[in-house]
């Protein structure tokens, strides 16, 4: 198919960045490994007549980890690499197991975690493990800098709180807590190399046998990832028994909004949403005890 | 068992570092000199009248160099049942009516592919829309809209087969179970898409570089579609990056990039994207299969009454064959005392299903292993004893059809049972585990001669020189199957020679012997390996006038080919070298060169093929009760192909049939919505990746075909059959949900937990 014409620009500074967004209008697009935006203008759904890649802006590609502050990772940081980063596998094994179940390794070498969050597919795979561990997204303006809750980025399928002219720079996650555990599970039609047509993330905090606190995201299942909110009810303060477990499951499926489409229907997806939700907490509750 | 030098040894691919190293052309690569680009244009429509075609806008747009519509051609209907005018059905671009959603409508050729493309916005195509029918139920009513006016009941092809008393030995069965089945369709899903570039001399003689499996049915069916003669067309097949059956029959831009070659006077290609292959392109047949089978108590069986539906599209395509074939599978395997078959093929608004590898079997083999292992279990019988109880055997035939001239069934139901240690997995395999068994046969080519040549069904060339090495050259086509090495090969074993003494010529229609019907129905390896014996025969005749000279041989002697040494059988003493014997025998001849001919056509081979290949395939599987997914853990695998030319090309053969069945058993279809195809890219198309297929175990059960070349019999298409059928019934096993409509999907799986 046609590839519309556009100009390439590769900035080296984010104040080029944005000069060149303000410059070149509201069609401009911003791209960081392209897997995305490439498709989409390969297949005519975008037309844009510049594309601003990031890639050779210095420090952007950081991944940063400390023991107080959390993690810091970089706009630009491939999938692969935060796959492989050894703090990430060691601190924040969920984030890892995302990145490196995300598309094919073609894809990870090119594609960045950022990317996967800016595109705000609901079925994006590292939305879900992200949200649920209070992650927050470093964003650049012209005017300065803000930071936001991932839980409030994604507005939509495709639609992020980004406004004219910003771009994310940076999601940071804080360090992780004592007694905490996190995991991620998503489920489709083919097995090992496909998009989630559901995914389930869950962040549990433990005190002694109580569940002090706990997040919960469900992906693909709404058009936004989602938070299940009331599941969180269920077990915050309780002991995490296999009937508060089924329970919170159960609760979980029934905040859940999701469509069929041809990934799959939306009662599967629903009843899916429920077991996942299980697996998740049980294990995340495993890896609190454990840590 | 013979001993064979190079035959049975695991030689690499002719075409192995080519492609390995990317320098291999395909025909996408062909690039000539002022060459067009061509984009089709196609009908968003199922089912519509063309009132009106305006393409005057077209020629405005700077770099168009021709635009086409199908009044601007010969009008000629083309199919591949050239036997059987009526059965061809099909214009290179639409006449009067577009039948299905991507149907050819008119053509452009630019001079880049972008102005092509724009160029097809230009064409303004008024329709009057039909209703259309999307499935067989639908297009068989009474009253359901007619697809082609010379079709009025949309049935297009009714094929029957009866032997037996049938009645009477329903009457005198202890079990009779009847059950229907569904089956869909699904992708060839070939990593190359179709291609073509064509380019016309000054004598008005066509060039065609292409995509396919049959080079010389292409070569015809262009010829009397453009109405040129046979020999004006020269047809060129590069590299092939597979089939599947989805290449075996002239298409569109084939005709448009000749016809716009002649007009233009310069190259014309087109080359497919994956979309339009998706949304468009050739599929298995989707069949409604009912089937009703006897049996005594003992589990042996009385009789088989099989009513097959094939859903066969907008066209016939290769659907005759498909129904022909259905019916013949329907009847293997097992010995039927009397069996009944009813198929139809029915005309729906939808991309034409054609061949696919396994050509009907898939289908209806998968509806005869359900009903085996279903028979099994309410007859308390192990799955696999009621299988030996009726296996067929080396000699049995089938009424007026075909001759088994060698089995290796029971062996490879013995060897699969002990490999996958069946009889203790099916007794204990905990809830959730399951082992289930599939089993094959197929043909070695066909016999029928539905294309209506005039030449022999395959034909090699073979040229033997003085320093040694021999030409063969050939029609065959390979396609990524692996002919040209297993063909060379076998002239290699013949002459004695190695595999670098040999040079291959394959698939071009100008240089190479007619003809060969191509690369479908398994048929190659023994048709075309049959006429490269012949051809190497003939040459060996006369070496023997050489060496006879030289050491004044009796004429009872026989003479023999090895180690590039050509001596008298059992003398070996007495030998020339492989050149020297041609050098002579060239001298003798007063140096006119060595060269022979080869031919093979079967006959006295019944209608439907001269030799069957047989196996059988166990999958163990596990089932996550609560999401439903299916995760095989194992496949094994037992298969007579009779003498495996290369061992390691057949285990290839293997890997890529697993991985195929893997998908048409759990996730691959077409999503469709009013004769729509919905996943258009592999993202939606869920073919299994390299990481989804499971370890497996083989073992070649040792067989010699008597008609095959050196013992051989087909490899290629049989293997595609078991694994549905294994996995539906390792599903089966471990979870009591036996699935009867393909595929076997998470969703169903958990519907039938809850509705048990």
């Amino acid at each position: 198919m046609r590839l519309s014409r556009f100009d390439l620009y590769a900035p080296a500074t984010l104040e080029e960045v944005f000069y060149l967004l303000q410059a070149k209008g509201p069609d401009a697009r911003i791209m960081a490994g392209g897997t995305d935006l490439l498709l989409k203008i390969r297949h005519g759904a975008l037309k844009p007549k510049s594309v601003i890649g990031l890639k050779k802006i210095q420090g952007l590609k950081t991944i940063s980890f400390d023991q107080s502050s959390g993690l810091t990772i970089g706009a630009t940081a491939l999938l692969a690499e935060v796959a492989r980063h050894p703090d990430i596998v060691k601190h924040y094994p969920t984030i890892a197991q995302a990145a490196r179940g995300t598309a094919n390794p073609q894809i990870r070498n090119m594609g960045t975690v950022i990317g996967n969050l800016c595109n705000a597919s609901p079925a994006a795979d590292n939305a879900p493990t992200l949200l649920a561990m209070d992650a927050k997204i470093r964003i650049r303006g012209p005017e300065g800098e803000r930071v936001l809750p991932l839980d409030q980025f994604f507005k939509g399928p495709g639609q992020t709180a980004l406004i004219p002219y910003e771009i994310v720079t940076a999601v940071h996650v804080p360090a992780p807590s004592p007694n905490t555990g996190t995991a991620y599970l998503s489920l489709s039609a083919r097995g090992k190399m496909d998009c989630t047509a559901v995914g389930v993330a869950a962040m549990v905090t433990m005190t002694g046998k109580t569940c002090a606190g706990v997040r919960l995201f469900v992906g693909a299942c709404g058009p936004v990832p989602l938070r299940a909110p009331k599941a969180e009810d269920i077990l915050r303060g309780q002991e995490l028994t296999e009937e508060v477990v089924e329970k919170a499951g159960t609760q979980a499926s029934a905040e859940s909004r999701p469509i069929s489409d041809m990934r799959a229907s939306g009662d599967y997806r629903t009843e899916m949403v429920a077991v996942l939700t299980r697996r998740v907490l049980r294990e995340a509750h495993q890896r609190a005890l454990a840590c | 068992m013979n001993q064979f030098s190079i035959v049975g040894k695991d030689v690499p691919r002719n075409d192995a570092r080519a492609k390995a190293t990317g320098s291999a052309i395909y025909t996408d690569d062909v690039k000539l000199p002022g060459m067009l680009y061509g984009q089709i244009l196609r009908s968003p429509l199922p089912h519509a009248r063309i009132l009106h075609i305006d393409t005057s806008q077209v020629a405005s747009l700077p770099g168009v160099r021709c635009v086409m519509t199908g009044e601007d051609t010969p009008k000629v209907k083309y199919g591949n049942w050239r036997l059987f005018p009526e059965t061809q059905d099909e214009y290179p671009l639409a006449i009067d009516k577009v039948r299905f959603i991507g149907d050819e409508v008119a053509a452009v050729a630019a001079v880049d592919p972008d102005i092509a493309q724009e160029a097809l916005s230009l064409i303004k195509v008024e329709y009057e829309e039909l209703p259309g029918v999307f499935d067989v139920d639908a297009a068989i009513k009474e009253g359901a809209p007619v697809i082609h006016d010379y079709c009025p009941s949309n049935i297009s092809v009714n094929r029957k087969i009866k032997y037996g008393d049938i009645d009477k030995a329903f009457a005198e069965s202890d079990y009779v179970r009847e059950d229907t089945f569904h089956v869909h369709a699904v992708s060839h899903a070939y990593l190359e898409p179709c291609a073509a570039i064509a380019q016309c001399d000054l004598d008005g003689r066509i060039t065609l570089w292409t995509s396919t499996q049959v080079p010389y049915i292409i070569q015809c069916l262009l010829a009397s579609t453009l109405q040129m003669r046979e020999n004006d067309i020269r047809i060129i097949k590069p590299f092939v990056g597979g089939g599947f059956g989805g290449k075996m029959e002239l298409r569109t831009w084939e005709f448009c990039a000749a016809f716009m070659a002649k007009k233009t006077g310069r190259p014309v290609k087109f080359t497919l994207t994956r979309e339009e292959e998706f949304l468009t392109g050739r599929r298995r047949h989707p069949m409604k299969i009912h089937s009703k089978v006897g049996f005594k108590k003992d589990g042996t069986l009385t009789a088989k009454d099989l009513k097959i539906y094939l859903d066969g599209g907008a066209y016939n395509a290769m659907g005759p064959t498909a129904t022909f074939l259905c019916g013949n599978f329907g009847a293997m395997l097992y010995r039927y005392p009397s069996y009944r078959f009813h198929g139809q093929h029915v005309y729906t608004n939808k991309p034409p299903a054609s061949a696919m590898r396994g050509f009907g079997a898939p289908q209806s083999i998968f509806a005869t292993e359900s009903q085996m292992s279903l028979a099994a279990e309410e007859l308390g019988l192990d799955p696999i004893d009621i299988r030996l109880k009726n296996a067929q055997v080396t000699g049995d035939t089938i009424p007026d059809v075909a001759t088994i001239s060698s089995c290796g069934f029971i062996e490879a139901l013995n060897k699969v049972a002990e490999m996958s240690d069946w009889r203790e997995k099916r007794k204990t395999l905990p809830k959730g585990r399951g082992i289930g068994i599939g089993c094959y046969s197929f043909i070695s080519g066909g016999v029928f001669n539905w294309f209506n040549t005039q030449y022999p069904f395959s034909a090699a060339e073979v040229r033997a020189f003085d320093d040694g090495t021999a030409h063969l050259l050939t029609m065959a086509a390979d396609i990524g199957q692996g002919c040209d090495t297993v063909l060379k090969q076998i002239l290699a074993e013949a002459f004695g020679l190695k595999m670098e003494d040999i040079r291959i010529t394959s698939a071009d229609t100008a240089i190479t012997p007619q003809a060969d019907l191509g690369a479908w129905g398994s048929r190659l390896t023994l048709m075309n390996g049959n006429a490269v014996l012949d051809a190497a025969n003939k040459i060996k005749a006369q070496l023997f006038g050489a060496v006879s000279a030289r050491f004044n041989l009796n004429v009872i002697h026989e003479i023999e080919c090895k180690d590039g040494k050509v001596y008298p059988k059992g003398r070996p003493d007495r030998s020339l070298s492989f050149g020297e014997a041609v050098a002579m025998a060239q001298k003798i001849n007063r140096g006119e060169p060595l060269v022979a001919r080869g031919y093979y056509t079967p006959r006295n081979k019944g209608l439907v093929t001269p030799s069957f290949s047989f196996g059988a395939q166990v999958a163990e599987v596990e089932v996550d009760q609560e999401t439903g997914v299916v995760q095989v853990q194992k496949f094994w695998t037992a298969h007579d192909c009779g003498t495996a030319i290369n061992p390691m090309a057949v285990e290839g053969q293997l890997e890529g049939s697993i991985q195929m069945g893997l998908g048409y058993a759990l996730s691959e279809q077409f999503v469709m919505e009013g004769g729509k195809t919905l996943n258009t890219n592999f993202l939606d198309y869920k073919m299994p990746s390299s990481m989804d297929v499971p370890p497996s175990e083989v073992v070649h059960i040792e067989t010699y075909e008597p008609e095959g070349p050196m013992g051989a019999k087909e490899a290629g298409e049989g293997l595609a059959i078991p694994t549905a059928p294994a996995i539906a019934d390792a599903v089966g096993h471990a979870t009591g949900y036996r699935c009867k409509d393909l595929p076997i999907t998470p969703e169903k799986i958990l519907r039938a937990k809850r509705e048990s």
